[in-house]
């Protein structure tokens, strides 16, 4: 049997007038089809079209109501309290409760559930009726709503009935390749790194919805066939457009170029626990010197860096997260200035008037350019006389070296998940325990963010909350923890004849998409 | 010819053995895929709990032995990347590598039989000429560039061919074909030319060095002095004499087609065994790469393996020497 002719076939059936199709290629394929198994973009970007969640991000990142129609905190802080959206069914037809909620909560928070972390505060989630659901933290969490938007909700009598009340990690359960939601799309053919087809569900709730009728993604590796493919008109849509073709796309007839700011910041990390240097002679880590840092932070000429290898595409940064994401610090619109003589006088003062040498950890598939970056960071490293020792690896062996302490100073990209500032703080600055302070691979330890991040995460009030935000910010800079460089810019390619949304977390929602 | 068989099968086995090892060992190189599988926000003991539940934290013999365990018993493990039985996603993928590897084969052989003996036969025309010096951008180039620059001539400035995939495939229930279909046999042509076109020089340049070995020759002489038509003596004489060491290269070469289809299929989105290979390095899903190099090299084993036997079948000196040396 031919299986795009059958689905063509019964699919001209249910709806007789103007089959619109969209065809979309990504790099990489979902690696599962659960949406508690694996807390990555491209799978919670998928599943995003199938499944929902209590809250959802509109098209600028704002949180407006999804499965839930309200929200509202429970007593002096003690948790949310959600009304929950009635009349809506799942794809198999059965309705959508608040036990539908309190078993995806139980699911996304069990052990090995790759989503538990979100529900790291959470003491228990009680369902007071059918249409309510109380959820009720530790410590007072503002920021709650905002975080669960990828909460997605999956139907518990579908998940009993399939043996997959807990998510499949390692090994594929019914789950991996079925699905039943309540979103606008329903998978209609699964075939893992091959294609995937959405066609609309007819009892979606919302309103919405752009007029794609049949929506056929395939994962395409090579960054080069997926330029070719949009330029050829066999797909509307390809996500990355890599940075060197970005002109080519921008110039060719009947495609453009979607340019935006990922919520990623590229930045630079020093070792700061070791006794010694990897890779020089020199005594003792100069990286435990603030001054060094700084001088870091003041030789590496960004502007240069995002002229000549971003091409003009990315922002310069100047803290842990950019500023469209809550809790930007406004205060600190700037990064130190680009200054080889007062890198100099800073080395100087710092006991290393001649420099030193070091090794400079980076990847080399995992950010945009990430090794050219760090090839230009060399030679402007070297003219305030650092001699960086490149060592640029794939990222396969990368988090691994890092983790094992193989670095003196190293490339990082980090895009906030809950879009909050707080975010990068609890995992990349906090001195490092079981639960937070996981990515601080530098060993960074300061005893007055440790003691406000608890604070941050537990404060109602929003300007005291910024004001703390504010203060850790100021210290993170002044002590060059980290150097940001800049916020990695998202490319997408698109066929002139369809209209859609780039979100700023790289999101694709198909219900944004009208091909005309 | 029992022993000589049971003793090559022996040596099969033991350079699959080594083979295996060899693989594993390289395996800790490759990378951990334990980064892949978490997200950004697991924590010291997920990573524990995820390394001990692959054993991962086992020395890589120890892995290989569980391997070999489970393998012998025709069970490759689990995906890392996908969760499914390895051996399943092999069965899935194979059809798209071996309908491409066939119908690239087939065009090197008749592209490269009919032009070996063009040129060997108007050896000095200006065609055959431009046909040589073509010939050497086949075996020169990589194939990744024939491969990009074959898709921007046909598929985006032209448009007649697709850039990427298989096209419309029909299922057969054991084998997904796209012979079948039209899109599915306009999807084959870029990936067989680029992944053929090296085969095809290769041949064709072995023709015409045994097509003009073979029209030197005395019979050949004898042929054209009795006044037979030259096409009788080109094709009835002399090719078919050129064809013996055609057909070994041949048989050798199909291995290799399977093997290194990884580039065409990376370059084309081919949903073959060798894009899923490179998707596995990519990932370090280690059972995956495994399982592939397992098969590739059970594949070069048993191909050599029976060359080993035809020859055996074929040469009677073989076994003289064989009794010979067992009479002393």
């Amino acid at each position: 049997m031919i299986r795009s002719t059958l689905t063509v076939l019964a699919f001209a059936a249910a709806v007789p007038a103007s089959a619109e199709t969209f065809r979309w290629a990504s790099q990489t394929d979902p690696s599962t089809l659960d949406p508690h198994a694996n807390n990555s973009t491209p799978v919670l970007s998928f599943l995003g079209n199938v499944y929902e969640g209590l809250v959802r991000r509109d098209r600028v990142m704002g949180i407006e109501p999804a499965l839930a129609t309200a929200w509202e905190p429970i007593g002096d802080g003690e948790g949310w309290r959600f009304s929950l959206r009635e009349g809506v069914t799942f794809h198999d037809g059965s309705d959508f409760t608040a036990e539908d909620v309190v078993f995806s909560y139980e699911r996304a928070a069990s052990e090995g559930a790759d989503t538990a972390s979100w529900f790291a505060g959470v003491t228990d989630v009680t369902a007071p009726d059918d249409y309510t659901v109380e959820i009720r933290t530790k410590a007072p969490n503002p920021i709650f709503p905002d975080s669960i938007a990828n909460w997605l909700i999956m139907d518990s009598g579908w998940a009993e009935a399939n043996g997959a009340e807990r998510p499949a990690t390692t090994e594929a359960g019914y789950a991996t390749l079925n699905t039943n939601g309540t979103g606008p799309y329903r998978v209609t053919d699964r075939q893992p790194g091959l294609r995937t087809v959405l066609e609309p569900f007819d009892g979606w709730w919302g309103e919405d919805r752009g007029n794609v009728t049949e929506g056929i993604f395939t994962p395409i590796d090579n960054s080069a066939t997926a330029v070719a493919a949009l330029l050829s008109g066999e797909v509307e849509m390809i996500e990355p457009v890599p940075v060197q073709d970005a002109d080519r796309v921008e110039a060719a007839a009947n495609v453009r170029l979607i340019r935006g700011v990922e919520a990623r910041v590229i930045m630079y990390g020093f070792s700061m626990d070791k006794d010694t240097l990897i890779g020089g002679e020199t005594d003792g880590n100069p990286f435990q010197d603030a001054r060094v840092r700084q001088a870091v932070a003041h030789a590496v000429n960004v502007p240069a860096i995002l002229q000549t290898i971003m091409r003009g595409s990315a922002e310069p940064a100047s803290q842990l997260v950019g500023s469209a994401m809550r809790g930007y610090s406004d205060a600190l619109p700037d990064r130190p200035a680009y200054d080889p003589e007062r890198a100099q006088e800073l080395l100087a003062e710092a006991g290393y008037p001649d420099g030193f040498s070091f090794l400079l950890k980076c990847p080399n598939d995992r950010y945009i350019n990430d090794e050219s970056v760090c090839q230009a960071t060399v030679a402007m490293l070297a003219q305030v006389g650092l001699d960086a020792q490149l060592d640029a690896i794939p990222v396969r062996n990368y988090w691994p070296e890092l983790r094992e302490d193989q670095f003196d100073m190293y490339l990082l990209g980090w895009s906030p998940g809950t879009f909050d500032a707080e975010h990068p703080i609890r995992f990349l600055v906090a001195t490092q325990t079981d639960r937070i302070g996981t990515w601080n691979f530098g060993g960074y330890s300061n005893d007055r963010i440790d003691e406000l991040l608890p604070q941050v995460q537990s404060e109602i009030d929003e300007d005291a909350r910024q004001a703390m935000l504010d203060e850790i910010a100021q210290i993170v800079q002044d002590d060059a923890v980290y150097v940001p460089l800049y916020v990695q810019p998202l490319l997408w390619g698109a066929a002139d004849n369809v209209d859609l949304t780039q979100r700023e977390d790289n999101f694709f929602n198909l219900r944004w998409v009208t091909v005309n | 010819m029992l022993a000589f068989t049971i003793r090559r099968v022996g040596q099969s086995i033991l350079v699959l053995l080594v083979t295996g090892f060899v693989a594993f060992s390289m395996f800790t190189y490759v990378g951990d895929p334990i980064d892949n599988m978490l997200g950004q926000e697991r924590t010291q003991a997920d990573i524990e709990r995820l390394r001990d539940q692959l054993g991962l934290d086992q020395p890589f013999f120890v892995q290989y032995w569980n391997f070999l365990k489970e393998a012998a018993q025709g069970n490759f493990g689990l995906s890392y990347r996908q969760g499914r039985p390895v051996g399943e996603i092999l069965v899935e993928r194979l059809p798209a590598t071996l309908e491409l590897a066939f119908v690239s084969g087939l065009m090197a052989l008749i592209g490269g039989i009919g032009l070996g003996i063009f040129t060997a036969i108007r050896k000095s025309g200006a065609l055959s000429s431009s046909i040589m010096a073509l010939s050497l951008i086949g075996v020169s180039l990589p194939t990744f560039l024939i491969g990009v620059l074959l898709i921007y001539i046909f598929a985006v400035e032209l448009g007649w061919l697709p850039s990427f995939g298989r096209g419309q495939v029909v299922d057969l229930g054991f084998w997904t074909t796209g012979f079948l279909t039209v899109s599915g046999l306009k999807a084959l042509i870029l990936p067989a030319i680029t992944l053929g076109l090296y085969q095809m020089t290769l041949i064709m340049r072995l023709v015409r060095t045994e097509m003009l070995e073979v029209l030197r020759t005395d019979y050949i002489r004898f042929a054209r002095a009795r006044g037979l038509r030259e096409r009788a003596i080109n094709f009835r004489h002399a090719l078919k004499n050129t064809l013996v060491p055609v057909i070994t290269v041949t048989g050798l070469q199909l291995g290799s087609i399977i093997a290194f289809a990884i580039i065409t299929e990376t370059v084309f989105q081919w949903p073959g065994v060798g894009l899923l290979f490179i998707n596995a390095i990519q990932f370090v899903d280690i059972p995956v790469m495994a399982a592939y190099l397992m098969m590739i090299s059970v594949m070069f084993v048993g191909i050599n393996l029976i060359v080993d036997l035809l020859y055996f079948a074929i040469d009677p000196r073989l076994r003289v020497d064989r009794s010979a040396a067992k009479g002393h």
